[in-house]
């Protein structure tokens, strides 16, 4: 089983760079999620590894073999990989069993052989018995299944999906995530999976890489990525985050305002403008006045100006004394505090991620 | 499965080239053969003497005072065939669209099969209605009324407006009635509620949103009006003056003046191409013409005690498109003479004996079937390949490729017969004198409409239905014939209907190209005019009529739509 090397790649549409100087490593087996929101490259970088488009730089290679650069591109029917499509693109004048089975007619399996394997992913898919019926005759989720089958039936040794669960409603997409993990446990084929859905990049992937302008901006494991994200615009796209324009005034404090902030970090350069990060289940808020003992953690004084009941939590705004930052807190519930109240938070230094590059290009 | 790659880390760039490019490359230059050579011939030959380059001939075309007489007469005939048209399309389209008219569906078939009819019969059809001597309505008025003159004669400039009309309205009213039919109701209501009264409503926001569809019906009609040959040559002759195209026709007789053909046609191509242009630009604002969408609710306005006045205003204009004409073909075909009345003594089947049985006459409907299920099976298979290789923007320079395709739009038949005429008349294409140059010049004129319904089919098929077939290993070509072929198997079926229907009832190139035994049956209702034989004209006329309409109901019912209604950007001429 091989995996994906991308290095340099570069492809744009007239002026416009779509893909600009990417580079990724899928290891073999593993599933990547390329995700960002739209017009970031991540399905031009697709169609790049399916053959689709041609690079104007870089490479794309599976184990050894080169399969794009900007001299040759392999087409699409010559590289063993077989994909999802958004649109599920299952063809109308075929069955269901036809559809599956035409990767394995070109593969010159024999008829029995195909027969076999149809019956066999039909039921991974949870789909047996369907083989007669034509794709307008099922439904969305399960015209989903079938393009899966169809994909895996062939044991590609590349599987590609491009958004392949945003046609779907919200409850039939959240079951698909857990389906699409479970297959790729079963037959554990280096996958890359293109979505805008962060939640579905982290229920599905091993890894996620975040695109931004063409390029990969962080790639790493969900946790990673929200715990440390190493740049301001993967804080903000992975989970919700408060972000604090403020400046450094020691190595390890900084100053917003006349509120002074000690950070998760010891080299910070005195006077350099500094992009702070701090998740709102990390703040811990008090009803009254802050304390003076001094603690490890940073204590800030605020006044609630909205308190909105989200059934499993409450979605505090609460503005800080002394400056005119507005924070999001989520607390639990019952609400421990109303618009108006005067209340303390407690942030911990360790959550306060000081972001290197404060501002976004 | 696949075989591993072994060893070898970089592929030759044979690995990496696409198999299907030849097939490609080929369809490009069929396309280019067929457009390209034709016109660079008319370019050169209209600027070429005895002694090199000269623009002599324009300087002749220009001040010969018989040829300013007759491009007059096309500025005159276009332009209120135009005028009329609208006037008579544009309210029909909006009574048929927007209100309460009875028969509305009905109207609308009636339109579509005068929009079916070729234009040279409709034209025959009224020199036995409204003749000076013999027509139908003059001896009907004159023994109603005992009076001596006739009081109707085709054979003027007006005449030939009315029946020129008849023929090109259809045009703007299917253009008007689409409009219509994308402008929401309640952007009308909008203006309503905001009290402003029925008219001004109309006025100020109905009028506005139809007037590109408007003027760019009066363009389309003015364009087929241009490049008419049949009624022109049927009506105008007679009445002893010329168009542009009877006269580049005329040029063409013995002794053959082929550079001043030339150069009387390049104007007439350069006119058209610009009122295309226009036209396009007009129609193109897309956001102004067509606000709305489709399925938007419309409200159906009352006409209350106009409905039957209107009702009959519209059959008056459909008598005199189809019934009279077709009714007096019907009566002439199974006459011994049109001109008597339908008696027993009278009757004979003796004109479809002649027709079908007479060596000339029946050659000319072998040809004709020939050349129509030919230029069909060959242009609906170009047009598939062409609107193929532009849709998945298969080759560099493919909008060009596209542009090519629809050049033809601009190129009157008679033109486009003018410049067949000179390419293949000399070496290396010795065309002239076999069917094959008729069927370069059908296949020519028929590309754009074949090109636009292939288009529209592949459009409607999502590339990731072939892009899925790809990357589980199939080629191409492969996918092409067993995915993309089946899907698109209706709408390249309708191109072939297209172009079968546009081939059988071609006049304006036919009767530059053809020679004596390479005649179809358009041009032998010309000759038959010649010998006065108007029963077998008819005989033929029919036949032509049932067979267009055969056609159009297959394809009707096998797309399950009506299919007409996109058609009304198709060539002109």
């Amino acid at each position: 089983m091989p995996g994906v090397t991308i290095t340099g790649l570069h492809k744009s549409y007239g002026d416009v760079g779509a893909v600009v100087g990417l580079d990724l490593r899928v290891e073999p087996g593993e599933l990547v999620a390329l995700l960002g929101p739209s017009g970031c490259g991540k399905t031009t970088t697709l169609r790049l590894v399916a053959g689709f488009l041609k690079p104007e730089a870089g490479e794309i290679r599976v184990g050894d073999r080169c399969l794009s650069s900007p001299a040759v591109v392999i087409p699409p029917e010559r590289r063993r990989m077989a994909m999802i499509f958004q649109s599920y693109a299952l063809w109308p004048h075929m069955t269901v069993e036809q559809n599956v089975a035409y990767g394995l007619r070109l593969r010159k399996a024999s008829k029995a052989d195909r027969e076999r394997r149809v019956r066999d992913i039909l039921q991974a898919v949870r789909l047996p018995g369907y083989g007669s019926r034509y794709p307008g005759e099922l439904s969305g989720g399960q015209q989903q299944r079938v393009a899966v089958a169809r994909a895996l039936v062939v044991e590609p040794e590349i599987l590609l999906l491009d958004e392949p669960l945003s046609n779907l409603d919200a409850s039939l997409r959240e079951e698909m995530r857990f389906e699409i993990r479970r297959l790729h446990e079963q037959f554990h084929i280096t996958t890359l999976y293109v979505t805008h859905d962060q939640s579905e990049a982290m229920v599905i992937s091993d890894r996620v890489a975040v695109l931004q302008h063409g390029r990969v901006a962080q790639i790493g494991r969900a946790e990673e990525l929200f715990e440390r994200p190493r740049t301001r615009f993967v804080a903000e796209f992975i989970g919700r985050t408060n972000l604090i324009d403020a400046v450094a005034d020691g190595p390890s404090t900084v100053a917003c305002g006349t509120v002074r902030l000690r950070v998760a970090a010891t080299d910070l350069v005195p006077g350099a403008p500094v992009a702070l990060s701090i998740r709102p289940h990390q703040i811990a808020l008090r009803p009254g006045r802050a304390g003076g003992a001094a603690t490890a953690d940073n204590v800030l004084g605020g006044e609630v100006v909205r308190a909105s009941f989200l059934g499993d939590s409450v979605d505090y705004q609460i503005r800080v004394a002394g400056s005119g930052t507005v924070l999001r807190v989520a607390g639990p519930t019952p609400p421990r505090a109303r618009a108006g109240d005067a209340v303390s938070l407690l942030i911990p230094a360790a959550a306060c991620l000081p972001l290197p590059d404060s501002v976004t290009p | 499965m696949a075989v591993e790659a072994g060893a070898r880390r970089h592929p030759s760039w044979l690995e990496g080239l696409d198999r299907s490019a030849p097939v490609w490359a080929l369809a490009a230059a069929a396309l280019l053969l067929l457009i390209l050579l034709p016109l660079g011939w008319l370019a050169y030959m209209s600027v070429s003497g005895e002694r090199g380059f000269t623009f002599g001939h324009y300087a002749r075309v220009f001040t010969d005072p018989r040829l300013q007489a007759a491009l007059g007469n096309t500025l005159v005939l276009a332009f209120w065939s135009g005028i009329a048209a609208v006037a008579v399309g544009a309210p029909m389209a909006w009574l048929t669209a927007r209100t309460d008219l009875p028969g509305a569906r009905g109207i609308k078939s009636l339109v579509m099969a005068s929009f079916v009819t070729p234009p040279f019969l409709g034209a025959f059809a009224w020199v036995m209605l409204a003749g000076p001597n013999a027509g139908y309505l003059n001896r009907l008025y004159r023994s109603l009324t005992g009076a001596e003159d006739p009081i109707v004669n085709i054979f003027t400039m007006t005449g030939l407006i009315f029946v020129v009309t008849l023929y090109t309205f259809p045009y703007v009213y299917i253009m008007i009635a689409n409009t219509l039919g994308l402008i929401a109701s309640d952007l009308e209501e909008a203006a309503a509620i905001l009290g402003a009264n029925r008219l001004y409503v109309a006025l100020t926001v109905t009028l506005p949103m139809v007037l590109p569809a408007i003027l760019g019906g009066f363009i389309l009609a003015v364009l087929q009006a241009l490049a008419l040959f049949g009624s022109p040559a049927i009506l105008a002759l007679p009445a002893g003056f010329h168009t542009i195209t009877t006269q580049v026709w005329s040029l063409f007789q013995y002794p053959p003046k082929v550079e001043m053909a030339a150069a009387f046609s390049v104007p007439l191509l350069l006119s058209t191409a610009l009122l295309l242009l226009a036209q396009k630009k007009l129609l193109g604002r897309r956001g102004y013409a067509s606000v709305g969408g489709k399925g938007a609710q419309r409200r159906i306005i009352a006409l209350g005690p106009w409905r039957y006045p209107a009702l009959l205003a519209c059959l008056a204009v459909l008598g005199a498109a189809v019934f009279l004409p077709y009714g007096i073909l019907a009566k002439a075909a199974f006459s011994r003479a049109w001109a008597q009345p339908l008696t027993w003594d009278n009757f004979t089947l003796g004109n479809w004996s002649f027709t079908f049985l007479y060596s000339s006459t029946q050659s000319a409907i072998v040809n004709t079937l020939e050349l129509g299920v030919l230029t069909a099976c060959v242009g609906a298979g170009l047009a598939a390949l062409l609107a193929y290789v532009t849709t998945r923007q298969l080759v560099v320079g493919h909008q060009v490729l596209a542009f090519l395709t629809l050049a033809p739009v601009v190129i009157p038949g008679i033109v486009l017969a003018v410049a067949l005429f000179i390419a293949y008349t000399r070496p290396p294409f010795l065309l002239y004198g076999t069917l094959w140059i008729l069927f370069i010049a059908y296949l020519t004129k028929e590309m754009p409409v074949g090109y636009s319904q292939s288009d529209a089919t592949f459009r409607g098929i999502h590339p990731e239905l072939e892009e899925a077939g790809r990357i589980l290993g199939a080629g191409r070509l492969r996918v092409l014939r067993e995915i993309t072929a089946p899907l698109a198997k209706s709408g390249i079926i309708a191109t072939w209907c297209f172009v079968f229907i546009g081939v059988i009832r071609e006049l304006s190139a036919s009767i530059i190209l053809f020679t004596p035994n390479t005649k179809v049956m358009s041009v032998v209702i010309f000759d038959l005019k010649e010998e006065g034989q108007f029963g077998a004209i008819a005989v033929l006329g029919l036949f032509m009529l049932v067979m267009t309409f055969g056609v159009v109901v297959l394809m009707q019912s096998l797309l399950g739509r009506d299919v007409m209604g996109g058609r009304a950007s198709g060539a002109p001429g």
